[in-house]
């Protein structure tokens, strides 16, 4: 009892950690989308000069765990570029990269559900490319992109715990900052545990509503992007 | 100001620890995969129960470990076991926290491969006079390993990339070795090389071996 009264005194801080988790990885998902809707363009466009790259790099995230390219970003990337990176800095980075990766495959998919006659015909009637892209393709794959990314958004969240390892002091790591200060025991991270869960599951809930009103067709997808 | 020069000598000695650590993310893939299949059995049968409190069991099961981080998990586990009077060495309780979590999603796999095989084909096998073992096999068991072939294989690969959280309690598998190299030699770049590429082939191997056996099992598929 006496133990889990102390451990209150810590909520504050708690949530304050809770917030940079969250903005940690928000941040990432934005990046991620923007990298990846490059990426998939690319994936998408026919020329091999392009989709070759694009198709590797989404095969490296899949074949090398996220914490390697962290330590990569943290620990590498001052090494060779003689830069200075902040554990935040390092943590966006490797998150918004994995996400990327995701986030191509998702909306490749989001691209190619939009049938070849409707790129046939929006091109006789004389739109360039960019213009099919907005007023044709874009708004009809969104049904496909939108249920996936809420998964990916949830994947990204759970993995930003990640950078407790390298000292960024996320909700994670003030966990274990917190356990330290108490003398020990494992109840803290069973209520950080609990916190993760409360946010996921409510995010999750959420993207499950969004699903059904979209009524996502089949895509070839499961809902975390894999095939 | 950048100083930087590509070298792997520095590295040499330490390969012989390298290959026990590949040895050790292995041993961790490879045991989480077979305790997680037997716990990811048992949840998704749960699962389908008839009595009300076991599927509510088994659903907050699936649930929670899904929406949970496996790094949380891991430490969760490895500071617990002291507490209630288990000695276990990091590498039991990683794999502890490693089966917990991935339970979860093996179950969801299995539980798919069950429900795909609709309750009709039951019925008329036992119509046609098959005992029940002559449906498992010939109708049941073809169906489920039909529906569970490609996510179960794309689970293994996230198990082996998984593993590498094993490294933050103490596990010395390849990401530890990575950054126990790196913080020796101060290569960092070099170790963070040899470690992803030994990650990209251990996840290629199986990647092709998958779709190899998968080709030849469903020559129909695609």
């Amino acid at each position: 009892m006496h133990e889990t009264y102390g451990l209150l005194e810590y909520m504050p801080s708690v949530f304050r950690a809770l917030g940079l988790t969250i903005w940690l990885s928000w941040l990432s998902l934005i990046i991620g989308a923007v990298g990846g809707l490059v990426l998939a363009l690319m994936r998408t466009s026919g020329w091999r000069v392009l989709s070759v790259p694009a198709l590797l790099y989404v095969e490296i995230f899949r074949s090398i765990p996220i914490l390697i390219i962290l330590f990569f970003f943290f620990y590498g990337a001052p090494l060779v570029l003689g830069i200075n990176v902040s554990a935040f800095a390092a943590a966006t980075a490797a998150l918004s990269a994995h996400a990327s990766a995701l986030m191509t495959e998702v909306i490749r998919a989001g691209i190619e559900s939009v049938g070849r006659g409707q790129w046939e015909a929006a091109q006789s009637s004389g739109m360039t490319y960019g213009q099919v892209m907005r007023h044709v393709v874009g708004p009809q794959s969104m049904q496909v992109i939108l249920p996936p990314s809420v998964n990916i958004y949830i994947m990204i969240l759970k993995e930003s715990s990640i950078a407790s390892i390298i000292g960024y002091v996320e909700l994670t790591a003030t966990g274990l900052l917190i356990r330290e200060a108490h003398g020990g025991g494992f109840a803290i991270l069973g209520i950080i545990a609990i916190l993760y869960f409360i946010v996921c599951y409510a995010i999750s809930l959420a993207g499950g509503a969004l699903e059904r009103r979209m009524k996502i067709a089949g895509s070839g997808l499961h809902m975390d992007g894999t095939r | 100001m950048n100083s930087f020069s590509f070298s792997l000598r520095a590295i040499v000695p330490y390969l012989g620890e390298l290959q026990t650590a590949v040895l050790v993310t292995l041993a961790m893939s490879l045991a989480t995969i077979g305790l997680s299949l037997a716990i990811g059995l048992v949840f998704a049968v749960l699962r389908q129960s008839r009595s009300a409190p076991l599927r509510w069991f088994a659903t907050a099961y699936v649930e929670f470990f899904r929406n949970t981080p496996l790094l949380v998990i891991l430490y969760f586990a490895y500071f617990m076991m002291p507490v209630i009077g288990l000695r276990m060495s990091p590498f039991q309780s990683g794999l502890v926290g490693m089966t917990l979590h991935f339970g979860a999603y093996m179950t969801e796999i299995l539980r798919a491969g069950l429900i795909a095989v609709p309750h009709g084909q039951y019925e008329a096998g036992h119509s046609q006079g098959m005992t029940n073992f002559q449906i498992l096999r010939h109708i049941v068991l073809p169906q489920v390993i039909r529906t569970i072939y490609a996510p179960l294989g794309n689970q293994l690969i996230t198990i082996i990339l998984g593993s590498s959280l094993t490294s933050a309690i103490a596990v010395n598998d390849i990401a530890a070795w990575m950054q126990t190299t790196g913080s020796d030699t101060f290569r960092y770049f070099e170790t963070f090389l040899i470690a992803a590429i030994v990650y990209a082939v251990l996840c290629q191997v199986i990647n092709l071996t998958r779709i190899y056996i998968g080709r030849a099992l469903f020559p129909d598929n695609r």
